[in-house]
């Protein structure tokens, strides 16, 4: 019988509660009270998050995002801007020790992408993983994917994109240079894709969810089997929400 | 003297440095490393952000400073490393 890993479909939550809960799950699962996590959700309202690393008011146009009622959030992995509209996001959280989880930070990537790739062939779509964090299709990007090792658990999260609107995109980012601004969007146009552009048509998150949970099955040899947080975790979330996530100390911090 | 670059490492991350430092002297009073590339720890940009303060503004001492520090707090760097944080931040000078 092979392994099982918990399942978790959340739905939609605010950008706070969402990178609290990976956080959570996280810390939880560090101390070996649940098993390895697969988790698919997405983002109400709309949201940017940004990397670790990323100057916020460098990065985001804050007036913006309270104009478009978009929520920002600085996450605990490094990596870019993302605006997190129509997509399925997903994190993983495993230990680094698990014997599924290469110990070179980016053979995990590639080893964890590699679950995506399935999950998109599900969809008859031909995705490959390019270094360091994207996939692509036909050269297009239509996934990015950030990591974090603590507390010796790996927590991996990332986008598949629905749909994608690059305009409103970069309404809301900020460019180092406002002249090169309308180059900068044709760019981005021409390098990223989704789903709804592949496949010709739109398709809905559940359908991307069911994909990508047999992707993970796939790669791994385990069987998800949906779960709930448990209330340990919706704790932990909280207090992450607070005293982090939501704060203007922890989002402003670089 | 506040002076700022944008360094894309090539094949790597984007790295923006905000750097205050003195003319006179060279020496660098504080520095700050952004950008959208992946440390490991995440932490440690904030250790190696303080052990920059009093280094001086120059090239081969940066470096070496930097090895330096990645191997004290065994820093992981993806996307960029010394030579293209050294080189953003001698990029601040004009």
């Amino acid at each position: 019988m092979s392994e099982q890993w918990r399942l978790l479909l959340t739905g939609g939550n605010t950008a706070f509660v969402n990178m609290a809960v990976d956080r959570a799950i996280l810390v939880t699962h560090s101390e070996g009270k649940v098993p390895p996590t697969v988790r698919f959700y997405s983002w109400v309202p709309p949201a940017i998050s940004i990397g670790y690393f990323q100057s916020l008011t460098e990065e985001v146009d804050i007036d913006a995002c309270k104009k478009f009622g978009v929520d920002y959030v600085r996450r605990i992995t490094g990596g870019g801007a993302v605006f997190h509209d129509k997509e399925l996001t997903y994190s993983i959280v495993i230990s680094e020790m698990h014997s599924s989880i290469p110990k070179n930070i980016l053979k995990s990537y590639a080893r964890i992408c590699n679950a995506l790739i399935r999950g998109l062939q599900e969809l008859g779509i031909r995705g490959t993983y390019a270094p360091i964090n994207d996939i692509v299709v036909d050269g297009k990007k239509i996934s990015g994917n950030a990591q974090t090792r603590k507390i010796n658990t790996v927590l991996q999260h990332g986008t598949i994109l629905l749909d994608v609107d690059v305009d409103k995109m970069f309404s809301l980012l900020k460019v180092p240079n406002e002249k090169i601004k309308d180059k900068m969007i044709t760019d981005v146009k021409q390098r990223v894709t989704s789903l709804h552009h592949v496949l010709d048509t739109s398709i809905g998150f559940d359908q991307v969810a069911a994909a990508m949970k047999t992707g993970f099955e796939d790669e791994f040899r385990v069987t998800l089997v949906e779960g709930t947080l448990t209330d340990e975790e919706i704790m932990h979330a909280k207090r992450f929400e607070k005293e982090y996530f939501s704060s203007f100390h922890w989002n402003h911090r670089r | 003297m506040l002076s700022r670059s944008i360094y894309k490492v090539p094949q790597g991350k984007l790295l923006k440095i905000s750097l205050t430092y003195d003319e006179n002297t060279n020496m660098i009073s504080q520095v700050r490393i952004t950008g959208d590339f992946f440390a490991y720890p995440e932490e440690a940009i904030e250790l190696l952000e303080k052990e920059l303060k009093n280094s001086v503004l120059e090239r081969e001492y940066l470096i070496k400073k930097i090895r330096s520090i990645i191997k004290k707090y065994n820093i992981q760097f993806i996307g960029i490393d010394a030579e293209g944080l050294t080189q953003a931040i001698v990029m601040c000078k004009p």
